[in-house]
């Protein structure tokens, strides 16, 4: 377990400066250094007078594998929801009149909000999951266009 | 007292209470309000309110049908893989992994330059879409996924079955009034769920997700 800080919620009373004791609380980006973070020590956590600070798991444990009907019902729907934001991205693109588009803006963001949620169920929540992991090397084991960022997922695949 | 409520968006007319913003007063009748009223979330007609009864039942079940049992799961589209991809960089936000969000944003952005947009596209396309999953897709799961007892799974469907129903009527509006639906109000959408609200002012929380109306959205005008 190592310390994160939610920068929102952060008050910069900075009392997590004075009780980390290894100094991973003092960074430029506002994020709390893990490489320096002491496992569990949790001093910041009970220190932050504005709950600003948590812990979080290194290792996030294996998902629960979907049943393949469930699976296929979730992607049915994930199917007609991005056909359905792609056909308001049509709309966006090919209107001329502003409330048209503003419109189909409303419903391209609705939809995309759908497809993920169900694709998440489908078992894509986590994403460390072997799901995941098999879904990107998919992408690099397939033939791709020129311009498919290779060096994306291969990154991904390294540091997930 | 009775309690009356929306079929498309759960909101309850409450006669004991009233509502204060439309200055229908505590103890109003149902019979007596207006016969155009309408939803103050998602415009349904008065008539089409159900009262409200403790076993209040919305989505009759159907019978399964087993249309294919083949195992292998298909391949995701690329409209799919935006999808997809966006949902994992938001994932890796709330795991504070900023850079594997990064890169998980990227990738959904290059894949939703490469959808298709060479198709006609009209409102009455996506509500061709939207009566199918509301006709079957959406009931289809329900039975599935109550077998397996997936409740976030059910979740999605009870949520993403509400907007689905907005999203239909909100398109069924524009079909009636056209531009003049939008023309001098607002509409908003909820970041978290998608509900989609058109009106002066968001609602104080999502009816769908309940979340505080600090996460729904306002949809500009360009
Ligand atoms: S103690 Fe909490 S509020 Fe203060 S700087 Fe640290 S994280 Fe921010
Ligand atoms: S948990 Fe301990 S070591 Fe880690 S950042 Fe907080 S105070 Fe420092
Ligand atoms: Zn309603
Ligand atoms: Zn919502």
């Amino acid at each position: 377990m190592h310390a994160v800080r939610n920068i929102r919620l952060c008050t910069k009373d900075c009392l997590c400066l004075y009780v980390c004791p290894t100094g991973a609380t003092d960074t430029e980006s506002g994020q709390i250094d893990a490489t320096k973070c002491i496992s569990g020590c949790r001093a910041c956590v009970d220190a932050c007078p504005s709950h600003a600070i948590f812990l979080i798991p290194d290792e996030y444990p294996l998902q629960q594998k979907k049943t393949n009907d469930v699976e296929k019902a979730l992607l049915t729907l994930s199917e007609s929801k991005t056909r359905q934001e792609q056909l308001a991205l049509t709309i966006i693109k090919t209107s001329d009149d502003p409330i048209v588009r503003q419109l189909a803006q409303a419903l391209s963001m609705s939809n995309r909000l759908l497809a993920e949620d169900v694709l998440r169920e489908a078992g894509y929540m986590l994403p460390q999951s072997q799901n995941v992991k098999d879904f990107l090397q998919s992408l690099l084991d397939t033939p791709q266009p020129e311009d498919f960022p290779i060096e994306i997922v291969e990154k991904l695949l390294n540091i997930l | 007292m009775k309690k009356y409520i929306c079929p498309i968006c759960s909101f309850t007319y409450d006669e004991a209470v009233g509502i204060e913003e439309e200055n229908i007063k505590r103890e109003t009748k149902w019979e007596d309000i207006p016969s155009e009223w309408v939803c103050p979330l998602c415009a349904t007609n008065r008539v089409d309110f159900l009262e409200e009864k403790s076993d209040i039942k919305l989505n009759e079940q159907v019978s399964f049908s087993k249309e294919d049992e083949a195992n292998t799961l298909r391949v995701l589209s690329i409209e799919e893989m935006s999808a997809l991809c966006s949902n994992l960089s938001k994932g890796c936000e709330k795991q504070y992994r900023d850079e594997e969000a990064n890169l998980f944003k990227q990738l959904s952005e290059y894949f939703k330059n490469k959808g298709d947009f060479t198709k006609d596209a009209t409102f009455s396309d996506l509500s061709n879409f939207l009566q199918k999953d509301l006709d079957t897709n959406y009931k289809n799961a329900k039975n599935v996924i109550t077998k397996s007892n997936d409740r976030g799974a059910l979740r999605a469907l009870v949520w993403g079955e509400k907007v689905t129903r907005i999203l239909s009527s909100v398109i069924n509006r524009y079909d009636k009034k056209k531009n003049e639906l939008l023309e001098n109000t607002n509409i908003y959408v909820c970041e978290i769920c998608g509900f989609v609200y058109i009106g002066e002012k968001a609602p104080k929380i999502c009816p769908v997700c309940k979340v505080p109306n600090m996460k729904i959205a306002q949809v500009k005008r360009r």
